[in-house]
């Protein structure tokens, strides 16, 4: 009991408000469709905690990368949409040149030690 | 907007459940859509999510400061929690309110004792000079440099000599020329000052007064409330006679300090001007003193020309004459280290050329300067011992009443487990748990020290009123200071954390299923496992051990104290009044002082009531005078005392004759001189032999050339015509010396201030006003001063061993009721978690009284084990107390016996009751309790 412990780490947590902040960039969603896209769009290698999802969303929310509204979803549900904010974009192009940067960083390391 | 997001958050909780409940719903859609049955649906839908609670908790806590919302929460729980048990809340907060209290007023006292600095400017720069030397106790060495003095040296046997007097002439040498302080002034409370006779537009009252050099006000940089302070130029022979007065003084002779600059003042007849008014903070460098008048140094040779033995202009020259005291303030950048290595060499060399033989070169004085901030310390020498003392006790009645708090809490989590480990299943994180329990202790804690800021205001009260009963208002007070209760607060919010860490960590280490699975009986099979009660019971017995060293402390004190109201005085101290007259200070000269005391003494003794009425040198408690004395043909015997008295002197104070008679109206200034000795006095010089008849010679004190053998030099040649039964001299405490009784008039030394002693048939006080009322018809000039009856006389002489013994006892009675408190809740608490097992046992057959020794067995083997440990410890500390103690060794074993007797009887009460509520279980109850 008590504690979750090992989702929170500070790389984790970036990377996954990274990834909703992605998802967003094509419009408006809610929470479960978020959570399918990144799925999906991983092609089903990044399995997001929906636990750890929400609190995420509402983290970015309080930054104020993202605005919600209620609205209606796919299904004919009631759900709340989140939607991109301009700082969120710039935020998103920030996360995206650091990630890139490390990517290719990680990468040049693994290259060199492959060969 | 942070406290609107707080303001908000239901709302937003709200928002985020159906947030929650919707993703619920698409995700089992998802899951319908590929085929699962809605049940599976709704199922797999809740394991991907996971509890939403959690996530909603884990919102929250990304959402908020957490910190003060969680307070807030934690509070407003607590005191929900709180409320709903108040006999538990009640005791705790009145026990640590008791324990913060007592040690709040004594810390009060100790900081005006020993922390506060002197209301003058710049006090960190003060200095006091002192001497250091070897001492003359142990040494038994006679010559010394200092072949008289007017003032204290303090003689340890271990740690030499100290004092702060020094002749004028070093304080001359030191000031002139000196590169190290910017200001040096001397001060000094002689004999001629001490108790002025002051008249105010024609009202004559008593006033202290102290001597102070040209540059003591300047020195210390006392600014005027009104006119000026006495300059350099007012302090020489010579200079227009002036003082300033206090601020209290001038408020209640001149009507208002303001008025006082000006004002002509007659001070032993002596016409002066008050020239300014000191404000109101300053008490002088000395806070046990705190003078109303202050006088130019070089009056002393005014006013000592009117007494006997009284202060001349040759004593300034005296080189081997130590009386001033002396004060300096460091020039900015200098250390006391400086100081003192470049003045130490110059007051060596010179001390050197006073001495007069190898012996007194010998043990030359030291100069040892010491920081001045804080004044000198007279007050701190009194009180610091048996302050220290008191805050011992007050310090190990708080240990009391934190472990008893902490014991409280204990059992207070342990019958909470239930309630913990369910928290802790919904989610609740062991910080959060742990933070709770300890913002309830914190909550108790803080009420417990507002409660004890109260007790502490109080108690100061009580504590001036015990302290300065009786020492005459010295001046000591004691406020609750800005310091202070920063302290408290500190005090009692660690002790909040203190006794809250150990139970909240306890709680939160729980092991859930089992806790969660435990009934009451069960529990309390687990309870009365021999490890886990260890815990309360160990603090019960600490608390037992510490109360029972309390209580011998106590009855040491009490005992003391009635050792010394039961000391045979051998004079009657019951229906006494004492007061003061002094006719030469008012203006009277010796040639007629004799017959105007005579006339006062018979009209007195004619007030209706009045049994017996007299006078002599100073009260008997008070007596300490010796003048060279021998009997004829032999050296004179430094041991013997004399007591300068009037006729019926013995009559009035009871003193039973062996032999001889009382000193009668027929005893006059020119009439035979006659002599009483006491018993002692007689065993010492007449071994075996008739006293009455012989005769005795008492010596003119010559200060250069001691020529006992010179006839000349004899100032009276008295026949002894009386025996009188030992009765005490010089104190309570004092073994009774040789004293030789004489009449006071009957030449040297001639009398000055007499006290009157009146045996009255009733309560002494009440013949006040008809004693004032003679006194102003004989003479509007003359103050009665110093009104008190013996008896109160004689408690003051033993206040601090009657402080003692009622701060003890009850600090004791504090420590031994916080100690049954906690006894009292462990027990119950046990009862209580036993009551099941006590039922199946009645059931089964046991008997009332089996149940009852069951109980009471732990109440034995807890105060058993306190014993253990405390006789021990009592038997070792007690020889630290015994400076205090009189009559009695330290081990004491009447204290001893008392102290566990009161200790069994209260802890078995204590215990007893929910030992006897044990016994009254009724089975069936009890089992259906289950």
């Amino acid at each position: 009991m008590g504690e979750r412990k090992g989702t929170s780490s500070e790389m984790v947590q970036g990377t996954l408000e990274m990834l909703i902040l992605r998802t967003l960039i094509t419009g408006p969603a809610h929470g479960h469709t978020i959570a399918h896209v990144i799925e999906h769009g991983s092609e089903d290698v990044l399995e997001v905690e929906q636990g750890s999802l929400y609190p995420a969303l509402h983290r970015i929310e309080h930054r104020g990368w993202v605005t919600s509204y209620w609205g209606t979803s796919e299904n004919n549900r009631k759900a709340k949409f989140y939607k991109l904010t301009p700082a969120g974009k710039k935020q998103l192009t920030a996360e995206t040149n650091r990630w890139r940067r490390v990517v290719a960083a990680i990468g040049r390391v693994m290259g060199e030690a492959a060969e | 907007m942070n406290l609107k997001r707080i303001l908000r958050r239901s709302r937003e909780d709200a928002e985020l459940s159906q947030e929650l409940g919707s993703h619920i719903q698409h995700e089992i859609d998802d899951n319908v859509a590929r085929g699962m049955t809605p049940d599976e649906a709704r199922r797999q839908a809740y394991i991907r999510l996971g509890n939403p609670l959690v996530i909603r908790e884990r919102v929250w806590e990304t959402n908020r400061i957490a910190v003060l919302e969680d307070l807030w929460r934690d509070l407003r729980y607590a005191v929900r929690t709180l409320t709903r048990a108040p006999g538990f809340t009640f005791v705790v907060v009145l026990v640590m309110a008791l324990g913060i209290g007592a040690n709040t007023s004594i810390f009060s006292f100790l900081d005006s004792l020993l922390l506060r600095s002197l209301p003058v400017s710049d006090p960190d720069s003060l200095v006091v000079l002192k001497w250091h030397a070897k001492s003359l106790h142990s040494s038994g060495q006679q010559d010394f440099v200092m072949e008289s003095m007017s003032g204290g040296t303090d003689d340890d046997p271990k740690l030499g000599m100290t004092s702060g007097i020094f002749p004028y002439p070093a304080f001359e040498l030191l000031e002139k020329d000196n590169a190290v302080f910017s200001d040096m002034f001397a001060y000094c409370r002689s004999r001629e000052v001490r108790t002025l006779n002051v008249v105010i537009r024609g009202q004559a009252q008593i006033a202290g007064g102290e001597l102070v050099s040209g540059g003591y006000f300047r020195g210390l940089g006392v600014v005027p409330a009104a006119g000026r302070m006495i300059a350099r130029d007012d302090d020489r022979i010579g200079a227009p006679p002036v003082v300033v007065v206090s601020h209290a003084f001038g408020e209640r002779y001149f009507g208002g300090s303001a008025n006082g600059a000006g004002q002509p003042i007659v001070i032993n007849g002596l016409p002066f001007t008050v020239v300014g008014v000191a404000p109101a903070e300053f008490f002088g460098v000395d806070p046990s003193t705190a003078p109303d008048i202050y006088l130019p140094m070089h009056t002393n040779v005014l006013l000592g020309a009117q007494i006997p033995f009284g202060f001349t202009s040759a004593d300034y020259l005296g080189a081997n004459y130590y009386w001033v005291e002396v004060m300096a303030r460091l020039r900015p950048g200098v250390t006391l280290q400086q100081a003192q290595t470049a003045l130490a060499p110059r007051f060596e060399q010179w001390v050197s050329t006073t001495a007069h033989n190898d012996a007194e070169r010998a043990n030359l004085p030291a100069l040892s300067l010491q920081e001045g901030a804080s004044g000198l310390d007279t007050l701190r020498r009194r009180y610091s011992k048996p302050m220290y003392l008191l805050m011992t006790l007050v310090g190990l009645i708080l240990a009391i009443a934190c472990s008893n708090v902490a014991n409280l809490m204990l059992s207070r989590s342990a019958s909470r487990k239930r309630e913990i480990a369910l928290r802790l299943s919904q989610g609740a994180s062991r910080f959060r748990v742990i933070r709770q329990l300890l913002t309830e202790s914190v909550l108790l804690s803080v009420a417990g020290g507002l409660v004890g800021v109260l007790l502490a205001v109080w108690g100061i009260r009580v504590l001036t009123a015990v302290l300065s009963e009786a020492s005459h208002g010295s001046g000591l007070r004691a406020d609750l200071d800005g310091r202070v209760l920063v302290l408290l607060v500190s005090l009692s919010l660690l002790s909040g954390v203190l006794f809250g860490l150990a139970p909240a960590l306890q709680s939160a280490k729980l092991n859930l299923v089992t806790a969660l699975k435990e009934t009451q009986s069960t529990q309390a099979r687990v309870r009365h496992s021999f490890w886990n009660a260890r815990g309360t019971d160990v603090l019960v017995v600490g608390q037992i051990a510490i109360s029972v060293v309390m209580l011998v402390a106590a009855g040491l004190f009490v005992r003391t104290l009635s050792n010394l109201q039961l000391v045979d005085l051998g004079f009657n101290r019951d229906n006494l009044l004492l007061f003061q007259l002094n006719a030469r200070q008012s203006g009277h000269k010796d040639s007629e002082i004799s017959g105007f005391y005579c006339e006062l003494q018979e009209r007195f003794a004619s007030i209706p009531g009045v049994q017996a009425a007299s006078l002599a040198d100073t009260s008997l408690i008070e007596a300490g005078d010796g003048l060279p004395i021998s009997v004829p043909g032999k050296q004179p015997n430094n041991d013997f005392r004399f007591f300068p008295v009037g006729p019926r002197f013995l009559t009035t104070m009871q003193i039973p004759l062996l032999a001889g008679r009382d000193f009668g109206d027929q005893d006059r200034p020119k009439s035979k001189a006659v002599a009483i000795v006491n018993e002692e006095f007689a065993r010492i010089s007449f071994p075996g032999e008739n006293p009455i008849g012989r005769h005795l010679y008492m010596w003119k004190e010559s200060e250069l050339s001691r020529p006992w053998d010179d006839k000349n030099n004899i100032a009276r040649d008295m026949e002894i015509v009386g025996l009188a039964k030992n009765a005490n001299y010089g104190g309570v405490k004092q073994k009774i010396p040789p004293v030789v009784y004489l009449p006071y008039d009957q030449g040297y030394p001639e009398p000055a201030e007499m006290v009157f002693a009146l045996r009255t048939s009733s309560y002494p006080l009440s013949f006040v006003s008809s004693v004032r009322e003679i006194v102003h018809q004989m003479d509007p000039r003359l103050p009665v001063s110093e009104v008190r009856t013996q008896r109160a006389e004689i408690d003051a002489s033993m206040h601090q061993e009657i402080m003692l013994a009622q701060l003890c006892s009850a600090f004791a009675a504090l420590a031994l009721t916080i100690t049954c408190v906690g006894l009292y809740g462990t027990i119950s608490y046990k009862v209580a978690q036993r009551t099941g097992e006590i039922g199946i046992r009645m059931a089964l057959g046991a008997l009332r009284g089996r149940v009852l020794w069951m109980v009471l067995r732990e109440v034995f083997a807890l105060v058993a084990l306190g014993l253990a440990i405390s006789i021990p410890v009592s038997l070792g500390t007690s020889k630290f107390v015994s400076s205090f103690l009189f009559g009695m060794k330290a081990n004491d074993p009447l204290a001893l016996t008392c102290a566990v007797v009161i200790l069994v009887a209260t802890a078995l009460s204590a215990g007893g009751i929910p030992a006897k509520r044990a016994a009254s279980v009724e089975p069936m109850s009890a089992l259906r309790h289950e």
